[in-house]
């Protein structure tokens, strides 16, 4: 490994530095001030060194890394991701009496592993960073300790995630033994895959099972509702971006090296999880009154939309990803930013009838959840518009009708329960309680919140009226990837 | 003109909803104001657009275009012709009365409410005059959220089941048109431009498809007849201001669509639907006029009377030649004023009463002469008495719909008849009759009721005896798309023999 | 010299126990172990193509999965005892906090 090779890695290297720096800066200082500067601090520098590792891209770095376009913009939204999760930690912890410190710790940790895993080029790095994501998350998971409910997520999380990753390795393993090779660019290299196999299909198989759990796509779907529920918001909002971003830019990659169309059973597999992740997910959430649930289903339908562009593959595709999860990335952190913010110290703000008339005492508070909302439908103006009418082309551009119209019938259905969130916010207080408006009875989003979830409205809206400088980045990174 | 009319028509009233909201919310009268201010300069604005309109050709007018996404080929363009400037005109006209006849109707949340209507205008209006597919359907779905909360949060008991209906049939539709557009763009080597679309010819098979998914999104609009169910509810239960929203523009952005987007971009696929297409309007015609027969609740009698209505636009539209699709433009403009004027006479005695059920009423023209008066005429135009605007327009659909097919012009002829029993019955329930004890005691309208609906009565009076004024609007533009629909895709050898036959 | 099917047969005889064992039991404790299973049944195979393709890179991958089960099974005990703690439940069937 050369000083070349060791800028081109600087992006992963400082947060994975930090996360022991804190650990040992804890054991000094447990001041909660110091753990969320120090975080904030690293996470934003390593964002900074992104640019400079682009200098030298692409690079490989060892069999195990590969830093290009694709992999630095993954990062860097991964990394932006990082950051607004930390904020809003900030806020949730500081007016909770537990310990904090080490929380940052997994948070930092939690996002070099999804950083891994978007730069990995082979199953090793594979494997590795989706532990460090997932066995970070455990223990976030659980953190509140003395909450039942946290418990049972996270044990819940850590019984699937470890089941699912014994499908990973072993479809890992078939497809070595039958390739010879664990380099994603050496499995790609014509020759070395083998004409289809019975085996080296049944271990794509096996792998999509593993990384089908950890996108949560139907039917590996089950222990999402709960798990996000169960979770502290923040930590729930992360699940719900960054781990599952990742693996999805791994799987781009992944795929696009393999060439999916190759492999009709897994293209079929593939296919049939979609358009179930669309229906279902957005079945399942209808009768949820718990908004954490129903943001729960929302994703695994979201997840579902955004396989549809990884069946129709080429250029376009890869665009529409790339935006599809941006747009998913400022939408979820902003819906579930909302939640976080107005959560006191009883419990998480997830019960949809407290929102009940929110939008008249709160006009902005309830104004930044509804454009998340319309977003997460996909409603023109918002950047989740953009993102659905890039997937929507890139379905056409390669003649997916079947997924497309269930596509179309599952916007419709998930439709139905944003706007009855929409109804709820702006619906009417119960009459004799007060009479008149009484408003909201939860708290204020605070200054913090106030500007994070302002920003983020902003960037939603940005992104959906005027989408040209993202695909022009899109275009410069994600588009680029080879093959 | 130098200066960009179209888009002061679309942004002044969204920049007046953004004023709206920063005021503060107990300042009432500020904000009615100004809503009232905004969509009067509003409409003073739009009215260049009626003057300096050149009547001759048939291309696009008032253009405006700009880069907007250039790596999809996307553009900021506007324009209008004889076919959507006088819908731009009705949009600007029918806001400003939505505005008054909110006036005291309105008593919570008045600062949203007011904001929601100027949002509306501007998305309708931009509606009418995007001449990119892109931008368009941005316009067509932004109307929908200011729309669901002006149902969904000021209307009637059942307002929120109406306004999720009311999102959700209109959403599929618009999502299977959006993957319509998609296809559409590929297919016009990457653009968006709806000008270069209706000049590309495309293969009949995909056209056939075309046709289906806009016919989705443009069907549930207008509504024709399978697809209607959402329009009653939304109607009946949307306060005053949005159900004449919803009949005066919003529907006649379904049959917008058809004489903008299916007709001259899918010219073959349309030809070979037309005769389907008509045979769903009469369907529509009579069904519709048979449901009024059994309603006690006169704005779901009225809703459902859009659905005839629409339907004689549909059979207009779909006749495709020169007078039925005149005739449908100028019914889409009537039903707008009519049923508009229709919804606000219900809204200003609903203000009083607080009850919609016929049974409620009677004998009101002895208590209410004056808002009798008007009531009557907006009733014998809806019927289509000779002299109002209702009749100019259903005999140019049926003149035209005879041209097409004997039968369905005979079919929607006896539409005619329902429309007239359904209507006059409802007139003679809520006005003569015994004077029910509960209307005894209200007052006739005031000063701001009466100049609410005079412009329309006018309009009324105006269009039914001097149509010309508007026919000769949309005389080059309708000559235009119906030349185009009649001969794209035919061999040049008939192209020719059309035109020595002409 | 055993031929690779046997060690193809074994490891996947293995996991298919694990598989079933993970999904028939109710047994927190019981589950971690099938998981366990499950990963040593995927090390075996994984040594055994290594050593048959004369390539040392399967074997540093089983490296990494042991000591990423280790890291699973310690975290997994830690959240359980927290748990049993608060519910003395080490079943599933007691884990009834959410539903829907």
């Amino acid at each position: 490994m050369n000083s070349a090779d060791f800028i081109a890695l600087l992006p992963l290297i400082v947060p994975a530095l930090a996360s022991v720096v804190l650990l040992l800066l804890i054991t000094f200082s447990r001041s909660h001030a110091v753990s969320v500067l120090f975080t904030l601090g690293s996470l934003l520098l390593s964002f900074l060194l992104l640019f400079v590792a682009g200098g030298g891209t692409p690079r490989r770095v060892t069999p195990l890394f590969i830093m290009d376009a694709y992999s630095l913009f993954f990062i860097g939204l991964l990394f932006i991701a990082g950051i607004v999760v930390a904020v809003m930690s900030s806020r949730y912890l500081g007016e909770r009496s537990m310990e904090r410190g080490e929380y940052y710790v997994l948070l930092l940790l939690a996002t070099l592993g999804a950083s891994v895993l978007a730069a990995g080029s082979h199953f090793a790095s594979f494997f590795a960073g989706l532990e460090i994501l997932s066995v970070s998350l455990y223990t976030l998971i659980a953190y509140r300790r003395n909450d039942d409910r946290g418990n049972e997520a996270g044990l819940k999380y850590l019984i699937l995630a470890a089941a699912s990753s014994s499908f990973l390795l072993f479809g890992m393993a078939l497809v070595y033994a039958q390739t010879g090779s664990m380099d994603f660019f050496q499995l790609a290299e014509g020759g070395r895959v083998p004409d289809l196999t019975v085996v080296l299909s049944a271990g794509l198989l096996l792998i999509t099972v593993g990384v089908g759990f950890k996108l949560a796509v139907v039917p590996f779907h089950l222990w999402t509702p709960d798990v996000y529920e169960g979770a502290p918001a923040p930590v729930a909002a992360f699940i719900a971006t960054s781990s599952k971003g990742a693996i999805f830019a791994l799987l781009m990659r992944y795929f696009s090296l393999m060439d999916l169309q190759r492999f009709p059973a897994v293209w079929y597999g593939i296919a049939g999880i979609a358009v179930a992740s669309m229906l279902i997910g957005n079945l399942l959430a209808l009768r949820q009154n718990n908004l954490k649930r129903i943001l729960a289903y929302s994703s695994i339908a979201h997840m579902g939309y955004l396989l549809v562009a990884v069946l129709a593959g080429g250029t376009v595709a890869k665009t529409a990803v790339g935006y599809y999860l941006a747009a998913y990335f400022a939408t979820m952190l902003g819906a579930f930013g909302v939640i976080a913010f107005l959560s006191g110290e009883e419990g998480d703000a997830e019960n949809l009838e407290a929102y009940r008339g929110m939008a008249w005492s709160r006009p902005w508070t309830a104004g930044v959840f509804v454009a998340m909302l319309l977003s997460l439908a996909g409603i023109p103006l918002t950047a989740g518009f953009i993102g659905k009418f890039y997937v929507v082309a890139a379905g056409a551009g390669a003649a997916l009708w079947i997924p497309l119209i269930v596509l179309v019938a599952g916007s419709t259905i998930g439709l139905y329960y944003y706007l009855r969130i929409v109804a709820v916010l702006y619906g009417r207080v119960p009459e004799g309680e007060g009479g008149a408006v009484t408003g909201f009875p939860g708290r204020v989003l605070g200054m913090t919140g106030g500007i994070l979830l302002t920003v983020l409205t902003f960037a939603l809206l940005w992104l959906g009226v005027y989408p040209a400088p993202l695909i022009r980045i899109l275009q410069a990174t994600v588009a680029r990837l080879v093959p | 003109m130098s200066y960009p009319i179209l888009s002061t028509v679309i942004f002044l009233p969204l920049a007046g909803a953004l004023v709206i909201f920063l005021i503060k919310r107990s300042n009432e009268s500020l904000i009615k104001w100004t809503a009232l201010v905004l969509s009067l300069l509003t409409f003073a604005v739009s009215l260049p657009l009626f003057t300096g309109f050149d009547k001759t050709t048939a291309d696009m007018q008032f253009r405006e275009t700009y880069q907007w996404v250039p790596s999809w080929g996307i553009n900021y363009a506007l324009g209008v012709d004889g076919i959507s400037v006088l819908f731009v005109l009705l949009s600007t006209l029918l806001t400003v009365l939505c505005v008054t006849v909110s006036w005291n109707s309105i008593k919570d949340r008045t600062k949203e409410f007011f904001a929601a209507l100027l949002l509306i205008e501007g998305s309708m209006v931009g509606v009418f005059c995007s001449l990119d597919l892109f931008l368009f359907y941005i316009f067509w779905e932004a109307m929908l959220i200011p729309m669901y909360l002006l149902i969904g949060v000021w209307g009637g008991p059942n307002r929120v089941y109406a306004a999720i209906k009311f999102f959700l049939y209109t959403l599929v539709g618009s999502l299977l048109m959006l993957i319509g557009i998609i296809v559409l763009y590929f297919n016009t080597g990457r653009s968006f431009d709806v000008l270069q679309m209706m000049t590309t010819n495309y293969p009949y098979h995909l056209q056939l498809l075309l046709f289906w998914a806009f016919f989705a999104a443009f069907a549930v609009k207008v509504p024709m007849f399978p697809v209607h169910t959402w329009l009653p509810d939304a109607h009946t239960e949307a306060p005053t201001a949005g159900s004449v929203i919803l009949a005066g523009i919003l529907i006649k952005m379904g049959a917008y669509g058809f004489l903008r987007f299916s007709m001259p971009i899918l010219p073959e696929a349309s030809r070979e639907m037309a005769p389907l297409m008509m045979v769903l309007s009469v369907i529509g015609i009579i069904y519709g006029g048979l449901i009024c027969l059994g309603q006690t609740d006169i704005k779901r009698l009225i809703a459902y009377s859009s659905v005839s209505h629409m339907g004689f636009v549909t059979l207009g539209i779909f006749a495709l030649n020169i007078q039925g699709v005149q005739g449908g433009i100028l019914q889409m403009i009537n039903h707008g004023i009519v049923t508009g004027a229709l919804f606000l006479s219900i809204g200003i005695i609903y203000d009083r009463t607080h009850t919609r059920q016929i049974a409620d009423y009677g004998g009101v023209a002895t208590v209410l002469p004056v808002y009798a008066a008007f009531f009557m005429v907006f009733t014998l135009s809806s019927i289509g008495l000779p002299g109002t605007n209702g009749f100019v327009g259903e005999f140019l659909i049926l003149l035209g719909g005879f041209t097409a097919s004997n039968v369905l012009g005979v079919f929607a002829a006896t539409g005619i008849i329902i429309g007239a029993a359904y209507m006059l019955w409802l007139y003679q329930r809520v006005f003569f009759l015994d004077v029910n004890p509960k209307v005894r005691s209200y007052k006739d309208m005031n000063l701001r009721e009466v100049l609410t609906l005079l412009p329309l009565l006018l309009l009324v009076l105006w269009i039914g005896i001097y149509p010309n004024t508007f026919l000769s609007f949309m005389d080059a533009s309708v000559q235009h798309l119906v030349q185009r629909v009649n001969t794209a895709g035919q061999p040049q050898m008939a192209q020719q023999i059309i035109e020595v036959i002409r | 010299m055993v031929p690779l099917e046997w060690y193809i047969g074994l490891s996947t005889v293995l996991f298919v126990i694990g598989v079933v064992g993970f999904l028939i039991r109710r047994n927190i404790l019981i589950m971690l172990m099938s998981i366990e299973l499950m990963l040593n049944s995927v090390n075996i195979s994984l040594v055994a193509f290594s050593h048959y393709l004369q390539d040392l890179r399967g074997q540093v991958l089983v490296f990494f999965i042991i000591t990423v089960a280790a890291a699973e099974a310690a975290i997994g005990l830690a959240i359980l005892i927290s748990l049993f703690r608060n519910k003395e439940a080490v079943h599933t069937d007691e884990m009834t906090e959410m539903k829907g």
